[in-house]
């Protein structure tokens, strides 16, 4: 896989990148919640 | 590699034009104290992230532990993932969001002083702030060497003007503009990062002719590893070392755990938390942090390991080869070697942004540390005012200790500083850290107990046992005429994988043992937190 023959070194590579798009598509789903929640209360 | 061009000196002035200028802004903008501790708890989610990034990353991040990748291989991609997991993920979403609304609740402006009231205990704050004021000027001293070497090698300036150079630069907006500086002139610097490391991962793949065949070619070449790195288990770039041998557990021990675990409680990083003025910044900023943490380490593990392939294309040698031995050249040759001169100009700069990001932000903490936690809050019990004089005397004076450091110590006390420190804040601070957070029955004694054993735990396990650190200091040696006390495995066995645990045993224990901290207390900490 992408011309790596050890398991434990390709899936880390594709878990990093994975890991960072993960962090896009929480922040993005989250983009505008937890806004100022104390002054609501 | 000396680059002393007028396209590199331009550059440079344009970047420190334009520093000072963000220092500036920042000095204009603080009025009160929380603007200099904490940037008003109000900044911007995209310079959070940046400064946040650019802090946790040094150079050393950048050209020691990419050298370290060339040398050891694409295992260390297991220490980016934890940076992103834990650095980034755990540490904005679970960490960051309590820290933030706890350091409001209790108008805590520094990190220790947020155990320290959480706890209600001014020995936990004065305790904290001595121990970061202790040792993390050595941290900075490592820093601020490998800066000066850096600016003297590329600028062809004389070490002693590039050490006083840096320190008087970066002091000066510290001093002056305190975190909002700090912090605006890290996003500028991240930006910078961000850009130099993108264009170096896309050279890479480009020179080595893509992504596939790049990783081809570095697997192709397993058999040219040194005879003596292949009996401590390496086997090959693209493979772990083999399991339980003397480089696996390096690699899984110091470098995932210890660096990547580590991160979570340094005081520099957890102070930003209650820089966010709502959930909604810390969850912004997961959308840049993630992505920029990746093309940091990402990308230097990574590159670090092709580095390899060119050579042996280009020289047929190997990275270690070419860099006679030292890891810490092997970053600077492939840049030099590899990449086009525009590239290497930006890439110094890049380098330069990240000794500079780091170092300011550790100038700020260990200054509020010994200004703001020591002095003002635990000997004079938080009855003098002009905390933001006795705060800037805090970082002048620390500055100019870890200057003298830098300069008296010898080199081996000084190199494993970074791995002192990361151990110290992972077994002193992270149970507590994590018990103040999540866990309402700890007690102020649990607290101190968790503290103090976490802290000679980790001191004398880094002194006596691990070997790396406990060679290099000779303290061990001195006292009982050997190197390490434990033989074996033991003695590669990171201290956060001992300390830390006695740390927390410890911590549960003692609060089990004593009496619950008051419920009026309690509700004050955790008002707004589910």
């Amino acid at each position: 896989m992408l011309g790596i023959d050890d398991p434990q070194i390709w899936v880390v590579y594709i878990l990093c990148v994975v890991s960072a798009i993960g962090c896009m598509i929480y922040g993005a789903l989250n983009w505008n919640k937890g806004n100022e929640e104390e002054d609501v209360k | 590699m000396v680059l002393n061009t007028p396209l590199l000196g331009i550059t440079v002035l344009i970047y420190l034009m334009t520093i000072f200028y963000l220092g500036w802004l920042g000095y204009k903008k603080t009025k009160a104290i929380d603007d200099y501790m904490v940037a008003g708890r109000n900044i911007h989610p995209y310079i959070l992230a940046l400064s946040y990034g650019a802090t946790f990353i040094s150079t050393s991040a950048i050209i020691g532990f990419g050298g370290a990748a060339g040398a050891l291989g694409m295992g260390l991609l297991w220490l980016a993932l934890m940076n992103i997991v834990v650095g980034i993920f755990i540490a904005f979403v679970i960490f960051g969001s309590r820290t933030r609304k706890m350091g409001k609740n209790l108008d805590a402006v520094t990190f220790p002083e947020l155990l320290g009231r959480r706890f209600d205990s001014r020995f936990i704050q004065g305790f904290s702030g001595i121990l970061i004021g202790i040792f993390m000027p050595l941290y900075t001293g490592i820093v601020l060497i490998g800066g000066a070497r850096f600016v003297e090698t590329t600028l062809g300036v004389d070490y002693n003007v590039a050490l006083m150079m840096l320190t008087i630069i970066v002091a000066a907006y510290v001093i002056t503009g305190g975190l909002i500086a700090v912090m605006y002139t890290d996003a500028l610097q991240g930006t910078l990062m961000l850009v130099g490391m993108s264009f170096l991962l896309i050279f890479t793949y480009i020179k080595l002719g893509g992504i596939v065949e790049a990783h081809h070619a570095l697997t192709e070449i397993s058999y040219l590893v040194p005879e003596s790195l292949a009996k401590g288990g390496h086997m090959g770039w693209t493979a772990m070392p083999a399991f339980g041998s003397p480089i696996w557990w390096n690699l899984i021990s110091t470098l995932v755990l210890g660096v990547g675990i580590g991160v979570l409680a340094q005081p520099q990083l957890v102070v930003r938390f209650m820089t966010a003025k709502d959930d909604r910044a810390l969850n912004r900023a997961v959308f840049v942090g993630g992505p920029f943490i990746l093309l940091m380490t990402g990308v230097a593990f990574t590159v670090g390991a092709l580095s390899n392939a060119y050579f042996f294309k280009e020289k047929g040698m190997i990275s270690l080869a070419v860099a006679g031995g030292n890891t810490d050249l092997i970053i600077p040759e492939f840049i030099n070697s590899a990449m086009p001169e525009m590239f290497v100009v930006l890439f110094m700069l890049v380098l330069l942004a990240a000794a500079m990001s780091t170092l300011s932000s550790q100038y700020h903490t260990m200054g509020t540390a010994i200004g703001h936690d020591f002095y003002r809050q635990y000997l004079k019990k938080g009855n003098i005012s002009h905390t933001v004089d006795i705060t800037k005397i805090g970082i002048a004076l620390t500055i100019l200790v870890s200057v003298v450091l830098a300069y008296i110590l010898p080199i081996s006390i000084i190199a494993p500083a970074t791995a002192i420190f990361f151990g110290l804040c992972a077994a002193a601070f992270l149970p507590m850290y994590i018990g103040a957070l999540f866990w309402k029955r700890m007690t102020k004694e649990g607290a101190i107990a968790s503290m103090l054993v976490g802290t000679f735990s980790s001191l004398f396990w880094l002194a006596f046992v691990h070997a790396k650190e406990a060679a290099s200091l000779g303290i061990s040696q001195a006292i009982f005429g050997k190197d390490t006390l434990l033989t074996g495995t033991w003695t590669v066995i990171d201290p956060i994988m001992v300390a830390t645990p006695v740390a927390i045993i410890t911590g549960i224990a003692v609060s089990l043992f004593t009496r619950p901290m008051g419920r009026e207390h309690l509700e004050k900490c955790f008002k707004n937190m589910k």
